[in-house]
C-alpha cells in the first residue's frame, strides 16, 4: 500500500498543438491517490483533451505525464494500466456483456474459470447479474453505463477516468448514477479523473474541481472553495446555478460601500475598505440576495419576471444588466413592483473590470 | 372502377401497384429468359430451328453430353482454381489496402480514389491492358523476372497451357482488388474510433485488436464481399475474350466461357444451356450467403 498521501498523476507543463489550434497550454496538476478530481468547462476549453492525453489516446507536444512515478510519456495506453469510460460507453457490440466485463483479463491471458468468477463478482456489485448473456443493443443506457464502469473496475486500474459518463442519460438516472459513481469511487479507494461540462455533476462528486477554459487552468481546489472564492469573473460564472450576477460598480467616497451600475440608485456595504471612485466588476450570487422592503433598504429595483418552482422563486429584475434574486418558497412579487434588496458584505464578489481577476 | 378511383384520389393500394410493377419487372426480364433457358437445356437447339420458339424434347441427352464431353472436367477444375484464387486474391489484397487506406495520412482517401481507376474500365479494356504486360515478347512482367533474375526466358503467358489460366486470374485480382477494397474500406469505416481505444486501454496490441475487434465487426461485409466476389467471377467474360478465348487447347477454359462458346461459336444452344443452367445454380447458393449476411449485420 503507498500512503494516502500520495501522489497517483502528475501533469507537468503539458502543451498540445492541433495543427495550428493550441489544445492545451502549459497545463499543471497534481492528483493525490484516491481523489475524485472533476475537469470541468465549457466545450472546447481542453478538458477531453486532457483527458485523453493522460489515456495515452492523444500525444503532447511538450510536458511530461507520470503515473504512480513513472513517466509515461509517449507510452501507449495498454502499458498505463488506466480504465476508461467512454461517454457512448464504447461496448464491444458484438460481445456479450461478461465478454465486455472480461476483455481485458482475457487479454491478460487470466484463466477462464477465473475470468467468469470476476465477472460474476463485478456484476453484482454493479447489479448486472442477470444480464451477463445480454448484447449492449439488448440493454437499457442505464444498464449499458454500467456494463462499461463494470469493465473498468473488473481491472483494478490505477486509475479510472470518466469521459461525460452520464450525458447519454435522462435526468432522474444521471442524478442516481452520479451518486453510484461516488459510492464506487470510495469503495473501491480509486483514482479518479472525470471529465463534465456540468458544473453540478463537479460540484456534487468531486473532491477537487479543475475548471478550464481555453486550454487553460483557470483556477482548481475543493468544490467549495471555487464556489466561496472564485479567483476570477469566469469562475465565479461558471460554478453556481443559476449563475451569479455581474454588476459595474464603483467604490463609494467611505471606501466600505460600493454603487451598483443598475437603474435605482443602489449602494451595498462590502467586508473590505477600497480606494473611493474605483471601478470594479460586482458579483452577486442569486441565492445570496436577500430581497425585502424597498422603504429599509439601501439597493432596489424593479420586478420584470417572476418564475416560481415551488420550492423556490428566481425573480429577474427589470434592470440592465438583468439580475436574478432567488426568493425562498411562493413569492408575491409581482411585475412593476419595487423591491429592496441586501446581501451580507462577506458574499460580496469584486472583481477587476480590466483583469476580471478577484480583488483580495 | 370505385377502386380504382380510390386508389387515384387517396393513394389507397398504391404501395401494391408499385410492388406489383416491380415483380412484373422481375418476371418478364429475369424470371422468363432463366425459365427459357432451362427449357432450352432440355431441348435439341440448332442453327436450323433456332428461329422457332418450341423445340424438339430429347430430355437429359445434352447434360450426358456436356458431362462426357472431354473438356468438362478441364473446364470443372479450371473453373474452381479461377474463382477460388481470384475471389482469395482480390478479398486479401483488397482488405490489405483497405486497412492501409484506413490509417489517417495524407493523401489517404485521394490515393484510395485513384484504386477505382482500375475498376472503372471496361474489362475488355483490362484485357488488352494486360495482353501488353504478359506479352512473351516484349512484355514488362517478363522483363521484370527476368531482370530480377526470378526466370532465364521469356514466359509465353497466353499461349502456354502451363500459364495460360494464371495469366487471366492475373488480370481478374487487378481488375477486382478495388472493388473489393472501397467495400471493404465501407466496413472498416464504421466500426467506431472508440472501440479500438476502449480495447488500447483495456490492453490489446494492434495484432488483438484486429482479431477481437475488426474481424469480428467485418464479419457481415467479408461475408457480402465474398459472396459478392465470387459471383463476379463466376460472371467474367471479357478478360477470357481479350487475353486466352480459354486457350490453349482449353487450358484456360471456364464455365461462363465454354457456355458462350457452345451456344455462339458451335450453335449447339441446348448444352450451353446445360452449362448455364448449373451456373444458375451455383451462382444462387452463394447469393443465399450474401442475403444471409448482409441481414445479420452486426447492429450497434
Amino acid at each position: 500500500m503507498t500512503d494516502a498521501t500520495a501522489t497517483q498523476i502528475t501533469v507537468e507543463n503539458v502543451d498540445k498543438h492541433y495543427g495550428t489550434f493550441h489544445a492545451l497550454k502549459g497545463i499543471d496538476l497534481s492528483i493525490p491517490k484516491g481523489q475524485f478530481v472533476a475537469l470541468v468547462g465549457p466545450s472546447g476549453c481542453g478538458k477531453s483533451t486532457l483527458l485523453r492525453t493522460l489515456a495515452g489516446l492523444e500525444g503532447i507536444t511538450s510536458g511530461a505525464i507520470t503515473i504512480e512515478g513513472e513517466n509515461v510519456t509517449g507510452v501507449p495506453p495498454r502499458k498505463r494500466d488506466l480504465a476508461m469510460v467512454f461517454q457512448s460507453y464504447a461496448l464491444y457490440p458484438h460481445m456479450n456483456v461478461r465478454d465486455n466485463l472480461t476483455y481485458a483479463l482475457r487479454l491478460k491471458g487470466v484463466p477462464k474459470a477465473e475470468r467468469a468468477q470476476r465477472a460474476e463478482e463485478v456484476a453484482a456489485t454493479i447489479g448486472l447479474e442477470n444480464l451477463l448473456d445480454r448484447r449492449p443493443r439488448e440493454l437499457s443506457g442505464g444498464q449499458r453505463q454500467r456494463v462499461a464502469m463494470g469493465r473498468a473496475i473488473i481491472r483494478n486500474p490505477k486509475a479510472f477516468l470518466f469521459d461525460e459518463p452520464l450525458s447519454n442519460l435522462d435526468a432522474s438516472l444521471r442524478v442516481r448514477m452520479r451518486k453510484e459513481i461516488r459510492a464506487l469511487h470510495d469503495r473501491l479507494n480509486a483514482t479518479s479523473v472525470y471529465v463534465t461540462h456540468d458544473q453540478i455533476e463537479a460540484m456534487t462528486m468531486a473532491d477537487h474541481v479543475v475548471v478550464m477554459r481555453a486550454g487553460i487552468i483557470e483556477q482548481h481546489g475543493a468544490p467549495l472553495d471555487l464556489y466561496e472564492r472564485p479567483a476570477n469573473r469566469f469562475v465565479a460564472g461558471f460554478i453556481g446555478s443559476p449563475a451569479m450576477n455581474f454588476v459595474d460598480g464603483v467604490i463609494a467616497e467611505d471606501g466600505r460601500h460600493v454603487r451598483l451600475g443598475i437603474r435605482s440608485n443602489s449602494t451595498i456595504a462590502i467586508d473590505r475598505t477600497l480606494e473611493a471612485g474605483r471601478e470594479v466588476l460586482v458579483g452577486l450570487r442569486p441565492e445570496h440576495i436577500a430581497l425585502g422592503d424597498a422603504q429599509d433598504a439601501s439597493a432596489a429595483f424593479t420586478v420584470g419576471a417572476v418564475e416560481p418552482t415551488g420550492a423556490v422563486t428566481y425573480v429577474f429584475s427589470d434592470d440592465e444588466p438583468e439580475l436574478i434574486a432567488i426568493a425562498d418558497g411562493i413569492s408575491t412579487l409581482k411585475r412593476g413592483d419595487t423591491v429592496g434588496f441586501s446581501i451580507d458584505p462577506g458574499l460580496v464578489h469584486l472583481f477587476d473590470p480590466e483583469t476580471e481577476i478577484a480583488i483580495p | 372502377m370505385q377502386r380504382i378511383a380510390h386508389t387515384i384520389r387517396d393513394g389507397v393500394g398504391f404501395d401494391v401497384l408499385l410492388i406489383a410493377f416491380a415483380l412484373f419487372y422481375l418476371f418478364a426480364f429475369a424470371g422468363l429468359p432463366i425459365l427459357y433457358n432451362v427449357i432450352l437445356s432440355f431441348q435439341q437447339v440448332d442453327m436450323f430451328s433456332l428461329g422457332s420458339l418450341f423445340h424438339e424434347i430429347t430430355g437429359w441427352e445434352n447434360y450426358v453430353a456436356v458431362f462426357n464431353d472431354p473438356l468438362a472436367s478441364r473446364v470443372f477444375w479450371n473453373t474452381i482454381v479461377f474463382t477460388a484464387a481470384s475471389v482469395f486474391f482480390q478479398f486479401s489484397i483488397g482488405f490489405a489496402l483497405a486497412l492501409y487506406f484506413n490509417q489517417r495520412f495524407p493523401g489517404a482517401s485521394w490515393i484510395r480514389g485513384l484504386f477505382l481507376a482500375g475498376w472503372v474500365m471496361p474489362g475488355l479494356v483490362v484485357g488488352v491492358l494486360w495482353n501488353w504486360l504478359l506479352s512473351g515478347d516484349f512484355g514488362v512482367i517478363n522483363w521484370v523476372l527476368m531482370s530480377m533474375g526470378f526466370i532465364d526466358e521469356p514466359i509465353f503467358w497466353r499461349s502456354d497451357t502451363d500459364y495460360s489460366l494464371i495469366a487471366v486470374i492475373l488480370a481478374n485480382v487487378w481488375y477486382g482488388v478495388p472493388f473489393n477494397m472501397i467495400l471493404l474500406a465501407v466496413g472498416l469505416a464504421a466500426i467506431p474510433d472508440d472501440l479500438y481505444e476502449a480495447a488500447s486501454l483495456d490492453g490489446a496490441t494492434t495484432w488483438q485488436k484486429f482479431w477481437t475487434i475488426t474481424l469480428p465487426m467485418m464479419r457481415s461485409t467479408i461475408g457480402a464481399v465474398i459472396a459478392l466476389g465470387i459471383i463476379f467471377t463466376l460472371q467474367q467474360f471479357d478478360l477470357f475474350a481479350a487475353v486466352t478465348s480459354g486457350g490453349p487447347a482449353g487450358s484456360s477454359m471456364v464455365a461462363q466461357y465454354w457456355s458462350w462458346e457452345l451456344s455462339f461459336r458451335q450453335f449447339d444452344f441446348g448444352r450451353g444451356a446445360v452449362i448455364a443452367v448449373m451456373m444458375i445454380v451455383v451462382v444462387l447458393g452463394v447469393a443465399a450467403i450474401y442475403v444471409r449476411s448482409t441481414r445479420q449485420e452486426t447492429r450497434l
